[in-house]
């Protein structure tokens, strides 16, 4: 049974394609089929992150016009055989696909793959709305400042009022010695203020620039950043895996993997 | 939420919470920042009028429940501790 899982944050840039690209890696990694579909119409980058920019030759909205055929619009990664990436069109406008559209995408997609993996457009507006229309669940993706997790609280209330049952919270860049210094605000913190399900943490480390910049993931190279987005995708695949520590020792870790068990 | 009275709030760490929770509290509710910050002064001057309060320790934790019935937000109860 396929599932078709959006990314989603609100705000822009707390890293929401990385994310997405990443946790597509790990699951590909784990011998899943995985597609990861850029809904952002007219601003595409999840080919960059993956490093695919120069094989586009059809595109999202290619599909929905039935210009070409889905499997003609699917690039294949670099890495991983059995993750592929449907773009997004850089020259449209968000107007170029309805949610009806994107439900019948996903829809055929399901035939093919078994995580389907939409990256949403930041804000609430029709991309938004495109993206979710199609999800059985979602991801939302956080940073431990207040204008994240004010637009986080919104998207989850927006999730809940079109029927997403399955909400769960990824925690972006977490600097584990400013939270020691009590100058960020924890992943403990961030739960206490909004109250949904923790899918993982990942620390804010130079790797994740680095793998950004050769247009790889970073899941797969012996870093924390890594190894967090792959105990993301493990969970998502029905896996208990216990939070990992986030570059510091301590309490933290036993009192938020003790969160989680509580599950 | 929290509201330290006579209290200051000593990491930006701690700020950056209360100041996430206010902002999320009065999204989910639909009253402003200030309107609920005077709610609450208002609900600690009740509370010390039939008893005892210590103004040093006291605080006012806000709880908002939500419950969701076929994705519509028909409920709305502050617990107040």
């Amino acid at each position: 049974m396929s599932e078709v899982i959006v990314v989603t944050s609100g705000k822009g840039g707390v890293g929401k394609t990385t994310t997405t690209a990443n946790i597509g890696a790990g699951l590909a990694r784990l011998n899943k089929k995985v597609v990861l579909v850029d809904t952002d119409i007219g601003l595409r980058n999840l080919d960059v992150v993956m490093g695919l920019e120069n094989r586009i030759i059809y595109n999202l909205v290619d599909v929905t016009e039935g210009n070409c055929r889905i499997k003609q619009a699917l690039i294949k990664d670099r890495h991983y055989p059995n993750l592929y990436l449907l773009p997004s069109a850089q020259t449209r406008d968000k107007s170029a696909v309805t949610p009806e559209q994107m439900i019948k995408l996903a829809d055929s997609l399901r035939q093919m793959f078994d995580y389907i993996i939409l990256d949403c457009p930041a804000g609430i507006e029709q991309g938004f709305r495109n993206a979710i229309a199609a999800a059985d669940r979602a991801i939302v993706v956080t940073t431990p400042e207040v204008s994240a997790i004010r637009d986080a609280d919104r998207i989850i209330g927006l999730l809940e009022a079109n029927g997403i049952k399955k909400i769960d919270l990824a925690v972006n860049r977490i600097r584990m010695d400013m939270v020691k210094r009590g100058e960020m605000m924890s992943v403990e913190d961030v739960l206490d203020i909004l109250a949904v399900n923790l899918i993982g943490a990942v620390p804010d480390e130079e790797s994740v620039v680095i793998a950004a910049n050769h247009g790889e993931p970073v899941l797969g190279s012996d870093t924390l950043a890594g190894q967090a987005f792959l105990n993301i995708a493990r969970r998502i695949n029905g896996e208990t895996v216990p939070l990992a520590e986030l570059g510091a020792s301590g309490s933290l870790f036993h009192r938020v993997a003790a969160l989680l068990r509580r599950k | 939420m929290n509201i330290y009275r006579n209290n200051v709030l000593r990491t930006s760490g701690e700020i950056a919470k209360a100041r996430a929770e206010l902002t999320v509290a009065s999204d989910r509710l639909g009253c402003g920042q200030e309107d609920m910050q005077q709610m609450q002064k208002e609900i600690v001057n009740i509370l010390s009028k039939y008893m005892k309060l210590d103004n040093g320790i006291f605080s006012v934790r806000m709880n908002i429940v939500y419950e969701i019935k076929r994705g519509i937000r028909d409920v709305k109860t502050i617990q107040i501790k």
